[in-house]
């Protein structure tokens, strides 16, 4: 029994400790983030590396995923709520679900599997050759050069993406309507518009770049914990990706929560 | 000679132009990055500038071709080289050359090193090797009779 008290203990001090030193690091990022003289050659360098390696790269990928998901999902909710005789609520499912819910959150997932994965080798990868060590022996700050550039291309790439993502969604939803249900554009168009509401817009933005700022710096963080040992790098990598789940469905369900208070 | 390296960086306030395998070059940035580095983090120079500075640099060993090359795909002179240059870029020109022949391991003798060094003379102030007693036979310092 005192066993069980001691690990739950233990347990509970070393998950709070891990949490406040995570808020430690996310306020220090913030603060550098807002700073101008963070923005030197080198880190701009950096980030229109990281925008071109987390955004442009997999534009081919999330386009042909953005105009399958979005043509067949429109495709089959108009389906079954016309079966329903609910055809005329088409647009609020839309902007409720594909738009504000299920853009971010594929997204997100994409993003994550490719680059946050990236992220977290490459900085426990560096970490192991000793490469942070050269950053700091030429005091380079590697806050300023390797993480806010990171950071800022997480927030970019997860909100600029998922804007699109709805816009091939709804774009490609209306070819498949327009071609299987003969739906005019003007029909279409006023239902999306009449549906949107910019409260719901607001919580999605703020949402994306949550989600933008946390895949990106937990796998930071995670890959700053690599040692020496080349066995390190895994455990990292995949302490890294468990930690930036969690984070994704704990923000997902803190979205919603706020948006049907 | 380990206590000296970690108190040196104490006797300077900017950085220290290090050559050491304990400082690898960065491995995921083409040696034209990792020489001007130092220049645009510490002085915000331009990329285009930056890039110029690098290859003009590499030119004077005949390197130009290493310029897209990263760290794995270098030879241990081309390396080398890569880090004197590095290390030439901190404002100050103070070089450290902590145990050159770990990374040039094949050379037997110092030529190579000191001729790298005369390349880039203009560009450092001061130069410090740290090395192990048993390697003095390499700088052509021998025990006296």
């Amino acid at each position: 029994m005192f066993e069980i008290i001691t690990y739950i203990g233990h347990r509970t001090i070393t998950s709070l400790t891990e949490l406040f030193e995570f808020l430690a690091f996310s306020k220090l990022v913030i603060s550098r983030l807002l700073k101008r003289k963070t923005y030197n050659s080198a880190t701009k360098m950096v980030l229109i590396n990281q925008i071109y390696f987390t955004s442009l790269q997999i534009l081919p990928l999330f386009l042909f995923i953005s105009v399958i998901f979005g043509s067949l999902l429109v495709g089959i909710v108009f389906q079954a709520i016309k079966s329903f005789g609910l055809a005329e609520y088409l647009g609020k499912i839309l902007m409720g679900f594909v738009v504000t819910e299920l853009s971010p959150f594929i997204t997100v997932v994409l993003i994550t599997l490719r680059s946050s994965s990236a992220i977290n080798t490459e900085i426990a990868v560096m970490k192991y050759n000793n490469e942070i060590r050269t950053l700091d022996a030429f005091q380079i700050d590697v806050v300023n050069y390797l993480f806010v550039p990171r950071v800022i291309s997480g927030i970019l790439s997860v909100v600029l993406l998922s804007a699109l993502f709805s816009i091939c969604a709804l774009i490609s939803g209306f070819l498949f309507l327009k071609v299987f249900f003969g739906m005019s554009i003007d029909v279409y168009a006023v239902d999306l518009l009449n549906s949107a509401v910019f409260s719901d817009l607001v919580i999605m933005f703020a949402k994306c770049i949550t989600l933008g700022f946390f895949i990106a710096l937990i796998p930071i963080r995670r890959g700053m914990t690599a040692t020496e040992e080349l066995t390190s790098i895994p455990i990292s990598v995949l302490n890294g990706m468990v930690k930036v789940f969690i984070a994704i469905v704990m923000i997902e369900v803190l979205s919603l929560i706020i948006r049907f208070i | 000679m380990a206590r000296v390296l970690e108190d040196l960086p104490h006797q300077y306030d900017h950085p220290l132009g290090w050559v050491s395998l304990d400082i690898p070059l960065i491995s995921n940035l083409n040696v034209w990055v990792n020489i001007a580095l130092i220049k645009q983090y510490h002085e915000n120079l331009p990329v285009d500038q930056a890039a110029e500075m690098a290859r003009h640099l590499l030119r004077r060993f005949q390197m130009e071709p290493i310029f897209y090359k990263r760290n794995s795909h270098l030879t241990e002179e081309e390396r080398f080289c890569a880090m004197v240059l590095r290390a030439a870029m901190v404002p100050q020109g103070v070089l450290i050359l902590d145990r050159p022949f770990e990374i040039l391991s094949s050379h037997g003798d110092s030529r190579f090193l000191h001729q790298v060094l005369y390349t880039v003379n203009d560009l450092f102030t001061k130069c410090y090797i740290f090395d192990y007693t048993w390697q003095k036979n390499k700088y052509g310092l021998f025990d006296e009779a």
